[in-house]
């Protein structure tokens, strides 16, 4: 059809509590010196100070939809400020959502994939939260939503690393990891970023999902049984370090309930099988089941099967080749609340071919 | 008669004086003249909705530059002035009625009411959620909403009051009253049209389509009403005591490759336009059965689309910018 119906515009949604730095990273993007022009959606009593000449305030009104899902909810208000943005044609190159504080990313994110006109229009690029080293362990003991906000990233920026002692800031990763396995870390003072790392990072995309290494895999620095790599600066590690408030918090989050769970399966799985699992699996627990991806290989299939899954919002397609001579898997990884990794497991071993 | 406005066409109409205008997403106001056409700046930013102004003459627009703008042809020159301005906030609706002189539009979560004979005369009313969309009743004296979770009626004089709800839940995103003033129609956020009987808040449950409802419009005084959301234009029958509650809906210019999404007809009339997602335009003649296709090229998604009372002419816009005037051959 058309060139505005092919080229869907890019969405960044920037989440993190208040003070975490989320306006700093904003004026960052807007002001750097990148040639693109930037539709900014702000909540209607959010932060002032944002250098932009499309500034547009929204409600945050969160509406349920009539489709009996349960968790299916969607930013109404999001649905008509995209509407109306799209009548400029050619105004701007890529849209950023900010939303306030105690914003639950969930009906944001599913705004996205949801309303089919947005959807024609738009591309969720990647719900990018920004997190404060120094106060977190304190956010996630007394906030649901910012437990919330790390469950659903596609990529954290830890700011204020140069409030927190090294110690801490390991413990505060690791309080990270726990929630969320699979979103890359920033580390950052004053929101400080290249661009090209946190834009265009298409997370969302299944084309995107190469590989799931989840970081969990990997106890966190500084932890016993961290295996060190290229990417680890850090080598005076203290194994024996153990932080009070990271105690404190690591039961709050307990009592969030939400937490990463990785599996993976090397033989190759039924396709009908593993699909027909996996609907009825965020149908009964899409509420609790935040995040999803998965690789997996079917038998029968020389290309891995790939899928991606906000609540119950789940979509799969098949990818590229499995390479010869390389080690054929299956991998999920759910990001939820009171998962039940036994009953994960045997459903997902359950698929077997 | 095709041009090339550059802008996403929010609305086409034929004024009284039989007047094509169009409002377009950079904000201008065009005027169709013998010459070709003329252009207010209307707004800042784009233009969101539109409708005649309460005399007939011209367009009234609602911008993202939270103004609201009467542009009309007088004596052979463009006129445009300010009706009403809500600082920072977009005009996602607006709506007047000849009857009454009245104009109401909604700002965020707040229906206005100005009467177009009495600058003074303004009136607010505060919704718990925003306003997708504001409709007066036959007689402009009452406002319908569309709302989170229903409509709400308002009376547009009076001062002080509480609004009467028509419940239903989930996000409503148009409304529409029939001639008669029986009916309250809406299109919701889903793939769904809702109804009340407003006497007694009866629901007419409209399901069924493949695509959201974008359009509404009631022709044949009132007896048929057409929709857009799906392959055809759907048309329900409001004849008879309870208009459509427990009909079936029939589906005419059905095309398998395409969505209808937006539909006009005369008020009085037979004839029904549909503008489809492919750029393709019809008119048919619901007594005759006769369609005739009348812009078959295909190109962006028609977002504007506009019948002259008498069936004869039909105007169109699309989302990159195209436009157009038709004679329909009805």
């Amino acid at each position: 059809m058309t060139d505005a119906s092919t080229t869907r515009i890019p969405v960044t949604v920037l989440t993190g509590y208040l003070g975490a730095g989320k306006t700093t990273l904003l004026n960052r993007i807007l002001t750097e010196d990148h040639g693109k022009r930037y539709a900014v959606i702000v909540n209607e009593f959010g932060e002032i100070g944002i250098d932009n000449d499309l500034v547009v305030g929204a409600d945050e009104e969160v509406f349920e939809m009539n489709n009996g899902c349960v968790c299916c909810t969607v930013r109404g208000d999001l649905i008509r400020v995209v509407s109306g943005l799209m009548k400029r044609k050619g105004g701007f190159d890529a849209i950023i959502v900010e939303t306030t504080g105690l914003a639950d990313p969930g009906p944001v994110a599913q705004t996205f994939f949801v309303d089919d006109d947005v959807r024609a229009r738009t591309r969720l690029d990647s719900v990018t939260t920004v997190v404060d080293a120094k106060h977190l362990p304190l956010r996630l003991a007394d906030s649901k939503e910012a437990v919330e906000q790390i469950a659903f990233a596609d990529q954290i920026l830890l700011n204020k690393t140069d409030l927190v002692t090294p110690a801490e800031l390991k413990a505060v990763e690791a309080q990270i990891r726990r929630i969320n396995p699979l979103a890359p870390i920033h580390y950052t003072q004053r929101s400080a970023v290249p661009l090209d790392a946190i834009l265009g990072r298409g997370g969302f995309d299944l084309d995107r999902i190469t590989e799931l290494e989840p970081e969990f895999l990997n106890p966190a620095h500084g932890e016993a049984g961290h295996v060190h790599d290229e990417h680890c600066d850090d080598h005076g590690h203290d194994h024996h370090h153990h932080d009070h408030h990271d105690h404190a918090a690591h039961d709050h989050v307990a009592e969030a309930g939400i937490r990463g769970v990785s599996l993976t399966f090397e033989k190759p799985l039924d396709g009908i099988k593993v699909t027909n699992w996996l609907n009825q699996l965020l149908q009964d627990k899409g509420p609790d089941i935040l995040r999803a991806k998965g690789i997996l290989d079917v038998k029968g299939e020389s290309r891995r099967l790939v899928f991606q899954a906000v609540h119950m919002i789940l979509e799969g397609d098949f990818q590229r080749e499995w390479k010869a001579g390389e080690p054929r898997y299956s991998r999920m990884v759910f990001i939820g609340r009171d998962l039940d990794e036994a009953a994960l497991k045997a459903g997902f071993e359950g698929c077997v071919a | 008669m095709t041009f090339d406005f550059d802008a996403y066409v929010t609305a086409a109409h034929f004024d009284r004086a039989g007047r094509t205008m169009f409002a377009l997403g950079d904000g201008s106001v065009r005027a169709l003249t013998a010459e070709g056409f003329i252009t207010v700046e209307a707004h800042r930013g784009a233009v969101l909705s539109a409708c005649l102004h309460p005399s007939g003459l011209g367009l009234i627009t609602g911008g993202d530059d939270g103004r609201v703008v009467w542009t009309r042809v007088e004596g052979g020159e463009i006129a445009a002035s300010l009706l009403a301005e809500v600082k920072g906030r977009w005009i996602d609706a607006v709506a007047a009625s000849a009857e009454s002189g009245l104009i109401a539009f909604a700002a965020g979560r707040d229906l206005h009411v100005r009467d177009s004979k009495d600058p003074a005369f303004a009136r607010t009313f505060t919704h718990e959620k925003s306003v997708a969309d504001v409709a007066f009743d036959p007689k402009g004296r009452r406002i319908a909403t569309a709302t989170y979770n229903g409509a709400a009626l308002w009376y547009a004089r009076i001062a002080d009051q509480k609004p009467q709800l028509l419940k239903w839940a989930g996000s409503h995103v148009l409304v529409l009253w029939s001639p008669d003033g029986r009916f309250l129609m809406s299109a919701m956020q889903e793939n769904q049209l809702h109804g009340w009987k407003v006497a007694d808040d009866k629901n007419l449950r409209m399901g069924g389509y493949p695509a959201k409802v974008k359009s509404l419009a009631f022709l044949s005084n009132g007896l048929m009403m057409a929709t857009s959301g799906a392959n055809g234009a759907v048309i329900w029958p409001f004849a008879g005591a309870t208009g459509p509650m427990g009909k079936d809906a029939a589906e005419i210019g059905y095309d398998a490759s395409a969505l209808v999404v937006r539909v006009a007809g005369t008020p009085n009339g037979s004839v029904l336009a549909a503008g489809l997602d492919d750029g393709r335009v019809w008119a048919a003649d619901l007594k005759s059965g006769r369609i005739e296709h009348l812009k078959a090229e295909k190109g962006a998604a028609i977002s504007a689309l506009a019948v002259s009372l008498d069936g004869s002419r039909l105007a169109w816009g699309d989302e990159d910018g195209g436009a157009g005037v038709l004679e329909t051959g009805l």
